[in-house]
């Protein structure tokens, strides 16, 4: 089965690859029939051996798959779950790229929202590891991992590298240029000023800010604005994607706005937005402060971990900080490509960062 | 027989909830088939309503209020309820919350956790067991898909829809499949496409196999029916995190899903189809002194084939709802690409994710109603030539340029493929003659087996035919992103979406939600039970109150009156705009011709595509989720209304013009009332269809029960997603029945 698995992976690669160079199939095509010239390109004859060569597997495996389970040539599969996020897939799809190239194992990426669901399945052991979790955001990480007081079922993997920022955010046409609505909105104390430019229909008198999207990750907008005395009313959108839809569609439209955010995320790529500033953390006087900053980390099964080593060494050892992460986010959010080439393009160029994350 | 059958199904009112999710298709069928019985009553009607000196529409001329002949009773009584109830909001608003000490002592989530966690303890291992038999065929299905070349996957569907559908739908699914690799989305299809054959094979399996011993064991049949409604009406988001834990996460757990979220279907109408054989058969079949096995085998099931065929229908398409939710626990296949599409605002990708769900869901759908042959005319002669297009286009040169080539393709593919099966079978008769007739009787099963398996061979030589070449990738991204961005800034159309916005808040949904939950409670359980009783049964209103007492109990009260507001406006658009609408295309042909794909493709869009330009348009608040709401619910109502009124018979329109009634006078008097049965089912629809979105809307903002049951999946905590969605359970089991009260009165009210 395994066998199968990596077969039809390996002809999905290829076959992503060949049919874009069609001149390739023709070439091909007129030296099965003995037409015209056999290439234009001397060195094309090895190139269509290669496909030949996919082909064959392609039509093996099938013939494995419908009689019996091939053996397994990987050293094993990582079952990992991939961020729904950009910035937090990408960097998954690095250490995927590194695992599947330098440890001989097959990566099984299973994409789902982050939260408690999947949390669960790395605790139990259907996904080995997850990547990029935010402290701040996580109601599983004082349950369940060492160093924030749980009980060990999750295992941290050193930190990420990211270091994430939360805050109010308001678009910067708002407070620069000529015609700027809310030239001095700088720090929480000048909300209250502009309350005005937030009203909506549903907020009557208040200002509407657009809070965090689930009640689940706990921000307390509402209590914010209560405790510090603004006379705003937090909204929640339901899904992140409902949050950023409402951000974008009335950047385009230009129209005042404030909403939570968080940096470092494509929002800010698609998005010029300036931070407004909140009081300082502080645990005691929570929630009428900003965020702590979120030092991301990575985190494994704890068996998976003790089974492999290695990759649990290599993960720990990977880290992308901010500004090594924003180049990809834009690369494939504004850019519009692919994920996987940009991480082989980053892992073609940065050979030396990350051939030191390697275990010794 | 399949009429007949799907006749008593449509109008037999212990089946509540059925048509949830149901493909647009059966629907139609189902009403046709409902109404046609009834054409001489309603003819010998029509003329005695004309006949009578003054046109009373509606039936019932005594009542204790009446006007000029019109029977008043019900306007009144609502209206004297509604002044009734204002007088009292007056006076009390907010003044009776539910009592606190109630709720506080009610703690129905925390015991469903303790419970959670003892079953987690003690049912894991045999859970994960199962998994693995599903796990099995999923994983080989999905890998052997993967490695098929794309043409042969192409033809293993192209070639069965030529054979069982002609060349429509041959050409349908040939489109359908293509449009898969054109969007880039080849792999992702076939994850999904296993993913839903393997769901589907078991759940279908499974339901006849209940549906057999429900029809024949009453106390199990009463035992299963409550528990086939709530697993149909309660959100999937409440057990899918529980899902992850019990099977794991992946395409295994998303399959254990679909099979549960899409079983009721199948047993109700595999139960209904051998509980409904006519007793004269039955009795014949006794008569031959045949027992009673032989009597479910050889009799009861032979003839409930066409019902049960309709219920692993309802199945494929209920699956197919839930396979784009099934990204929740990493399902993958198209719900991961329109997942992913989604969190980055990707809409063009977000779409192309979605019409391949759409061709998937219209050619199961279509494949699987062919295969089954139910409504299939036996006894008219197969068209002798195939049409692609409308017979009245036949003079039209471009429309047969068009049509003649496929045409003549598609005889020389019969009559080839005739040959080919004679020449192999005149032979094998002498050798199994058994085999020989069957295949004799297929003549397309044999050349389409050899088609595939050359087309195997072959693809294995040619790059192009085995992975999707890229020269036939056709990327629609871009002009969808385009055109939705031309709209978000375009000042005119959002003030048209905005004015929507603002009218439906500031006079619908605002003032409704704050009169229900400004009600005193026990003022609003007494009038809904009362409403209840009126329309139904005592004991249904009984039981409906204690539904209404458990969530108000359970601290639910206010969150539920938002439910019921939000669903009310709902469905008050709905029916404002639908009916109208569904007349218009009764009427026209050209507009129902433009309709109906739009409403097709409404109707199986995954509502996920759809929620990010709704927003767009329409803003971040809970209007935008009433909004999609009536998105999501319309379709019935117009269609309903536009088959209702042309089920009429022909005559109706003969007979009230010779009784000089013009078009509009034909249509309010006569047709509209005789059509009001059908405008009710899709009251019915909406209303049901309405309080399924309610799970959710809560990504754009929605509020309400489906706000509660996303934001426990978001936190893990079951107890308070079950309670919600119990709620949502409840209010849809409620207003479901009452509706069907309604349909009820109304066809007797009609003598129907």
């Amino acid at each position: 089965m395994v066998y199968c698995f990596m077969a039809s992976e390996s002809n999905r690669s290829e076959s992503n690859v060949t049919p874009r160079n069609a001149h390739l199939i023709y070439a091909w095509a007129s030296d099965w029939y003995s037409v015209g010239e056999v290439s234009k390109e001397p060195n094309n004859r090895e190139e269509i051996m290669q496909f030949k060569q996919v082909t064959t597997t392609a039509a093996g495996a099938l013939a494995l798959c419908l009689t019996t389970a091939g053996p397994t040539q990987a050293a094993g599969i990582l079952n990992s779950a991939v961020n729904d996020w950009t910035g937090g897939a990408v960097m998954c799809e690095i250490v995927h790229q590194i695992v599947e190239k330098e440890m001989d194992f097959k990566v099984k990426r299973i994409v789902m929202p982050s939260g408690p669901g999947r949390d669960e399945a790395i605790k139990s052991g259907d996904l080995d590891y997850g990547c990029e979790l935010w402290p701040s955001y996580s109601t599983s990480n004082t349950q369940y991992v060492e160093e924030f007081g749980g009980d060990g079922s999750i295992v941290k993997l050193g930190d990420s590298g990211v270091v994430g920022v939360s805050s109010y955010y308001v678009p910067r046409y708002m407070v620069e240029g000529d015609d700027a609505l809310a030239p001095d909105l700088k720090t929480w104390e000048d909300m209250n000023q502009y309350a005005d430019l937030f009203k909506t229909l549903e907020t009557g008198d208040k200002g509407r800010l657009l809070g965090c999207p689930a009640a689940s990750w706990q921000c307390e907008d509402s209590k914010r604005m209560e405790m510090l005395g603004l006379n705003y009313e937090a909204v929640e959108l339901g899904s992140e994607a409902a949050h950023w839809a409402e951000m974008q569609a009335a950047y385009k439209r230009q129209e005042p706005f404030i909403a939570y955010a968080w940096e470092p995320h494509w929002i800010h790529a698609a998005l010029d937005l300036v931070a407004v500033e909140l009081p300082e953390h502080s645990a005691d006087q929570w929630p009428a402060t900003g965020w702590a900053l979120d030092v991301t980390y990575n985190y494994g099964n704890p068996e998976f971990v003790e089974k492999n080593p290695d990759i649990a060494e290599l993960i720990t050892n990977f880290e992308l900080t901010n500004d090594m992460q924003a180049p990809l986010i834009l690369a494939i959010d504004v850019d519009g490509r692919d994920m996987e080439d940009v991480a082989s393009e980053w892992l073609d160029e940065n050979e030396d960062t990350w051939k030191a994350w390697l275990p010794k | 027989m399949a009429s007949s059958l799907a006749g008593s199904f449509a109008c037999n009112c212990k089946i509540p909830l059925h048509r949830r999710d149901e493909s647009v298709r059966s629907q139609q069928r189902l009403l046709k088939s409902a109404i046609a019985p009834y054409h001489a009553v309603v003819l010998a009607k029509v003329k005695r309503l004309i006949n009578s000196t003054n046109v009373t529409p509606i039936a019932l001329r005594q009542g204790l209020f009446s006007y000029r002949g019109y029977n008043l009773t019900i306007p009144v009584y609502i209206a004297l309820g509604l002044l009734l109830s204002v007088a009292l909001y007056s006076v009390t608003a907010n003044r009776f919350p539910f009592p606190q000490q109630i709720i506080d002592g009610f703690a129905f989530a925390d015991w469903v956790n303790d419970g959670r966690s003892w079953l987690e303890d003690n049912l894991k291992t045999y859970t994960r067991a199962i998994a693995e038999v599903v796990k099995v065929p999923l994983e080989w299905l999905e890998e052997t898909l993967w490695v098929l070349p794309w043409t042969v996957v192409l033809l293993l569907l192209v070639i069965p829809a030529l054979a069982y559908g002609g060349l429509k739908l041959g050409l349908l699914t040939f489109f359908g499949v293509l449009f898969w690799g054109m969007v880039d989305m080849w792999y992702e299809a076939m994850s999904t496409l296993s993913l839903m054959t393997v769901s589907v094979a078991f759940s279908a399996l499974l339901g006849v196999i209940l549906g057999i011993i429900a029809s024949q064991s009453d106390r199990f049949e009463s035992l299963i029916k409550p528990v086939l409604d709530t697993m149909q009406t309660m959100p999937a988001f409440v057990y899918l995190i529980p899902a992850i834990f019990f099977f794991g996460v992946g395409a295994t757990p998303a399959a254990m899903a679909i099979i549960i979220y899409a079983l009721p279907p199948a047993v109700r109408l595999t139960n209904l189809g051998i509980r409904q054989v006519p007793a004269s058969m039955v009795e014949a079949a006794q008569s031959f002194g045949s027992s009673r096995l032989q009597m479910l085998f050889k009799v009861k099931l032979p003839q409930a084939l066409p019902s049960i065929m309709l219920g692993v229908n309802q199945c494929i398409m209920m699956g197919l709802g839930l396979a784009v939710l099934a990204v929740f626990i990493g399902g993958g296949g198209l719900g991961e690409q329109i997942w992913k599409a989604l969190t980055r605002l990707k809409v063009g990708w977000a779409f192309e994710g979605g019409i391949s769900i759409v061709f998937m869901a219209i050619i199961f759908d279509r494949l699987s109603y062919a295969i089954s042959g139910v409504g299939k005319d036996k006894t008219r002669q197969p068209d002798t030539r195939f049409r692609l297009l409308p017979q009245k286009w036949d003079q039209n040169s471009v429309a047969r340029s068009l049509e003649r080539p496929l045409d003549s393709l598609c005889q020389l593919y019969h009559s080839a493929a005739g040959k080919l099966t004679g020449s192999i079978t005149t032979p094998l008769h002498f050798v199994i003659p058994g085999l020989a007739a069957a295949l004799q009787k297929r003549p397309l099963f044999l050349p389409g087996i050899l088609i595939i398996v050359i087309t195997y061979f072959v693809a294995s030589q040619f790059n192009w035919m085995s992975s999707f070449p890229a020269w036939l990738e056709l990327s629609l991204r871009d002009p969808i992103d385009y055109a939705i961005d031309w709209l978000t800034v375009n000042p005119t159309f959002i003030g048209i979406t905005q004015g929507i916005r603002s009218t439906v808040f500031l006079y619908l949904l605002n003032p409704l939600d704050s009169f229900l939950s400004g009600l005193p409670w026990w003022y609003v359980m007494a009038m809904l039970g009362l409403i209840v009783w009126k329309s139904t049964t005592l004991r249904f209103a009984i039981t409906t109150t204690a539904f209404l007492l458990f969530l108000a109990a359970a601290g639910l009260w206010e969150i539920s009156m938002f439910t019921l507001a939000g669903t009310s406006v709902s469905v008050l658009i709905c029916m404002l705009f639908g009916v109208p609408l569904g007349i218009v295309a009764a009427y026209s042909k050209p507009v129902d011709a433009v309709l109906r794909p739009i409403l097709d493709a409404m109707q199986t869009l995954p509502a996920f595509v759809y929620l990010i330009p709704a927003l767009f348009f329409f803003g971040g608040n809970k209007t935008t989720a009433v909004i999609a709401t009536v998105i999501y619910a319309i379709p019935p109502v117009i269609r309903l209304t536009t088959l209702g009124l042309k089920q009429l018979p022909a005559e109706v329109n003969e007979v009230a013009g010779s009784f000089g009634s013009g078009t509009l006078q034909t249509l309010f008097k006569v047709k509209l009332p005789m059509a009001s049965p059908s405008i009710m089912l899709g009251l019915n629809q909406a209303v049901v269809f309405a309080l399924a979105m309610q799970a959710i809307t809560p990504l754009v903002a929605g509020l309400g029960l489906g706000k509660e049951v996303y934001n426990a999946m978001n936190s893990a905590d079951l107890g308070q997603g079950l309670t919600a969605g119990i709620g949502i359970v409840l209010l849809t089991i409620m207003l479901d029945r009452l509706t069907q009260g309604w349909t009820r009165n109304q066809r007797r009210a009609l003598g129907l």
